[in-house]
């Protein structure tokens, strides 16, 4: 077989690369501090329980800013992390932020964060950007807020997620988040988003508990 | 470079907005012939499997064990694994061995044996193989009908016109999982109001669908997942025992129910074992089997983009349908799913369970236009109704939709979204305005609706799910406001279920609410001129689409 | 090339095979009294035998009426499926070739018995990662004895061992 991961590394990497050239510079000045250009991660040790109501976890992929440093869209993995997290401060909101590193699965993912959560909402988000809001008393696969579309999700729509995931801990109903679709997300990306999970997915520790981290934006 | 004119040209064509992918077999990117797939074989000792495809008993994970214990009919399996799997491939294309022959070894083949035999197959005699396996004798089809906005009055007034078009069968979803309830009821309502008898369903997470089930706002379930690896079978939160189970518990309330696979989706979820997706998908349509459920939906569904972009995809996606029709199953062929930006491609993928008909052959077709379809679009929509139309009177093939004029589609989504809105006022739920049943009767899609108080629908939608209503309620509210027929199609619908007839392998309710399924309209197609024919009243209807001309008329 | 005697031979015994196939573990040995249905002649039993279908409340298929519901005498019970329907759909899918599936419907009619509620909760249950194996096998108990589910109880106690062996039960 002539086609080795490299070749399709190479592949995915030309494609994001070409995706990245057709989409508008980020909005950064919504997240009212200048550009970033990269994020630290300290690990903290195991993720405890939340006791504090007024908290969002933020739960991140076992690759997100580490082995696969932006989405599927091309946007800068600290760039969203920050909009998650300032979409949730502006709500006066405190946010927390945990590596889960046992499951990929983006309703997994979200659901760890929402039962470590003191408020039981979680946000989970995986590398190649899909993003779910969780409360931790609903079935893993189900959710308060759903963005399956991860080639349609801008810096906006992170923020706004903040906001939301941030406004359900204070216990309010808000709007949600209006829902993209693109009918032709499908088979423009999807064996590209699938290429990016299983280069998640090589990440997962099946066994590995989830650890809080220390962020420090650049 | 200088460019060559030419391939700017043929750059700028849809089908480069496609994207494909070269195959990655080390992970399972890969339609069929993985480096890791099984090779076939069986070893029984004391009517207990020991070893198949190679694993032996100790080594088999819970999906290796389920299959052995449950799916595959061991009087004849060790017979069937020695036979030659090109004789066995040329037995099920050949037109002169009857289906039930064919049953009767299928069903006690392997999981790598069965790919083993379809891989003998190009397209055009797995789509032989098809007419002659697939369950019911009379094709059928499926439609989604979802609003971006999960707009109520919309969802009622489209699927009362999809009734009207053909569909016996509708699935709608949500945006926001806590519409569920109302999108459920407008979709009962105004398929009800359509015709009599239609199946709906609203897919959800599995145990949130069944409890919908049980209050009467769904005939049958659809969106019960099902993996071909242990990895992704629990990460979709189930195992072949829950999931049996969970079965059972939808037969015991009287509704129907079919399990949903397809290629790709072990791949798209990071864990494919260096397997092929034909090999894992095949895993999934014997689980179906051994969990005793009736019936599939397969044919990639919302993976298509995965073996949409690798070599022979789509012909493992056809062999996965047939795979299903094999094993004596249901199937509800994809078709479902936004594939490709060209539509050579659309048509020609679609092709493959068209011209051999299939129970369901999409599964669904977007009754409303794709920007509404909240299975992220499918491969045709509501904008493609006049040419599928035009394809089934050119080739003479029953797709399963019939020509409708625009003042019955006009005064039908009048009459649901009126339905509709007495239900909401009778119920106690948000009102839906006049306004909003005028623009819900003339509308293409959900920008043509005013907007609603999504805030209060969702809270109103939540006590709904959580209070006593049940579909004798729904019922009730129709007959006090002038909606008797509809009433007594609703109550008809929950009468199904106490009979339980339409619990059966591929059934499906005609308009005196008798129930056609593989028992009383079983497929008997044994070549030329035998099974089902497209003749006599339906074909006159296919023929007539009001947008031809009559010879009569022209030069007048 | 095979021999198409023998081929004919092997399909015989298996179109007996499957007609004499008895409920395996997991079926329920009472529940397979023939009821001497036809497929072709008894089915579907709501237009071709009405008159074995009852309600549980013991109503005629014909007195769900909408006149009786806007009267309020057809409630929700009135509108399920029996343990005795369920069994003669299986007993028909038995003599149509479907044995998995006659196999699920008798599981089903063990079912009807069991209250929505707790039929959610069982299933929770039996997901993965929900519960320990004494979780399990307490279930499968209580569905034997509570409610005569000896099929469904088998399928719990089969899950107990796999879950056990592949890790997939709850770690306490």
């Amino acid at each position: 077989m002539q086609v080795d991961e490299k070749l399709v590394r190479q592949i995915v990497e030309e494609v994001l690369s070409g995706m990245g050239q057709g989409t508008a510079a980020p909005k950064l000045e919504t997240a009212g501090a200048g550009p970033v250009s990269g994020v630290d991660f300290t690990e903290l040790g195991i993720a405890e329980q939340g006791t504090k109501a007024d908290e969002v976890v933020i739960g991140l992929g076992p690759a997100f800013g580490v082995y696969q440093v932006k989405t599927i869209k091309g946007i800068p993995h600290a760039a969203v992390l920050r909009e998650l997290i300032a979409g949730i401060e502006e709500e006066g909101v405190a946010a927390r932020v945990i590596r889960v590193k046992h499951t990929s699965d983006v309703a997994f993912i979200a659901h760890t964060a929402a039962k470590l959560s003191g408020s039981g909402i979680g946000i989970g988000i995986q590398s190649r950007g899909t993003t779910v809001i969780h409360q931790k008393d609903l079935d893993p696969l189900s959710n308060l807020e759903l963005f399956p579309q991860c080639p349609l999700l801008v810096l906006e729509t992170y923020r706004a997620i903040g906001r939301n995931a941030a406004q359900y801990a204070k216990g309010g109903s808000p709007k949600p988040v209006p829902v993209e679709n693109d009918q032709m997300a499908r088979p423009k990306y999807q064996a590209v988003a699938a290429v990016l999970h299983i280069k998640e997915t090589e990440h997962v520790e099946k066994n590995a508990k989830p650890v809080e981290l220390k962020v420090t934006f650049k | 470079m200088k460019r060559s004119k030419r391939f700017e040209v043929l750059e700028a064509r849809p089908v480069h907005e496609d994207g494909f992918v070269r195959e990655w077999p080390e992970v399972g990117l890969v339609a069929v012939n993985g480096p890791n797939d099984p090779k076939p074989g069986i070893k029984i000792e004391n009517g207990v499997v020991v070893e198949m495809d190679g694993i032996k008993r100790s080594d088999f994970d819970m999906i290796d064990q389920f299959i052995a214990d449950h799916a595959i009919n061991l009087e004849m399996a060790e017979k069937v694994a020695a036979m030659d799997s090109q004789e066995l491939a040329k037995m099920i294309v050949d037109i002169n061995v009857p289906r039930e022959e064919i049953i009767a070894l299928t069903t006690a083949m392997t999981p790598a044996k069965i790919c083993e035999v379809v891989g003998y197959m190009n397209v055009v005699e797995m789509m032989m193989a098809l007419q002659k396996m697939r369950c019911r004798r009379t094709p059928s089809n499926q439609c989604h009908v979802t609003s971006v906005r999960d707009n109520p009055v919309q969802i009622a007034a489209d699927a009362a016109e999809a009734a009207i078009r053909g569909f016996d069968e509708m699935e709608t979803t949500v945006g926001i999982v806590r519409y569920a309830p109302f999108n459920a009821l407008a979709l009962l309502v105004g398929a009800q109001t359509g015709r009599g008898g239609v199946l709906t369903q609203c897919a959800l997470e599995e145990a949130t669908e069944l409890q919908l089930g049980m209050k009467g706002l769904t005939s049958y379930a659809e969106t019960i997942s099902v993996y071909g690896t242990e990895n992704v079978f629990v990460d979709g939160d189930d195992t072949p025992w829950s999931k049996s189970f969970l079965a059972s518990a939808y037969a015991s309330r009287g509704l129907k129910m079919r399990f949903t696979s397809g290629t790709g989706a072990e791949v798209q979820m990071g864990y494919a074992e260096g397997k092929s997706m034909l090999y894992l998908e095949a895993k999934c349509v014997y689980v179906t089997k051994g969990a005793g459920v009736q019936g599939l939906q397969n044919g990639s569904i919302s993976c298509i983009g995965v073996p949409g972009a690798v070599p022979g995809g789509i012909r493992a996606v056809l062999a996965e349908n047939l795979i299903a029709a094999m094993l004596d199953l249901e199937v509800a062929s994809g078709n479902d799913q936004t594939f490709s930006h060209s539509p050579f491609r659309r048509t020609a993928r679609t092709m493959m369970q068209f011209l051999p008909g299939t129970d369901f052959i999409f599964s669904g077709y977007s009754a409303v236009p794709n920007y509404d379809n909240m299975f992220a679009g499918s491969n045709f929509d509501a904008e493609d109704y006049d040419d599928y139309l035009a394809l089934q009177r050119d080739l003479v093939v029953d797709g399963g939709l019939r020509p409708v004029t625009e003042d019955e589609v006009i005064a039908v989504r009048n009459k649901a979204a009126r339905a509709l809105q007495a239900v909401f006022r009778e119920l106690g739920l948000p009102p839906i305005t006049d306004e909003e049943v005028e623009a819900a009767t003339y509308a293409h899609g959900s920008d043509d609706m005013p907007e609603r108080n999504v805030v209060e629908d969702l809270k109103a939608a939540q006590e709904l799910f959580t209070g006593p209503i049940t579909g004798l309620d729904v019922v009730k509210a129709l007959a006090k406001n002038n909606f008797t027929d509809v009433a007594i199609n609703v109550l008809e619908m929950l009468k199904q279920r106490v009979s339980g007839d339409y619990l059966h392998t591929s059934a499906i309710i005609d308009s005196n609410f008798v129930v056609q399924s593989a028992v009383n309209d079983a497929n008997d197609y044994a070549g030329p001129g035998t099974g089902y024919r497209l003749t006599g009243k339906r074909w006159e209807e296919i023929k007539d689409i009001p947008f031809a001309i009559r010879p009569e008329e022209i030069g007048q | 090339m095979v021999d198409k005697n023998a081929l004919e031979q092997i399909v015989r015994e298996v179109l007996k095979s499957l007609q004499e196939t008895e409920p395996k573990a997991g079926g329920n040995p009472q529940a397979n009294n023939d009821r001497g249905l036809d497929p072709a002649r008894d089915y579907p039993l709501a237009t071709k035998r009405p008159d074995l279908v009852r309600t549980p409340t013991g109503k005629g298929l014909d007195e769900i009426t909408l006149d009786k519901v806007l009267k309020g005498e057809v409630t929700p019970q009135d509108v399920r499926i029996t343990a005795e329907t369920l069994r003669m759909q299986a007993e028909i899918a038995e003599k149509v070739g479907r044995p998995q599936f006659a196999r699920n419907l008798r599981r089903a009619a063990e079912l009807t018995q069991v209250p929505d509620d707790r039929i959610l909760a069982i299933y929770r249950a039996l997901r993965p990662h929900r519960s320990t194996k004494e979780e399990l096998l307490a279930i499968a108990d209580e569905l034997e004895s509570k409610y005569n589910a000896k099929a469904n109880a088998a399928l719990v106690r089969e899950a107990a061992e796999v879950y056990e062996r592949r890790g997939l039960l709850r770690i306490a």
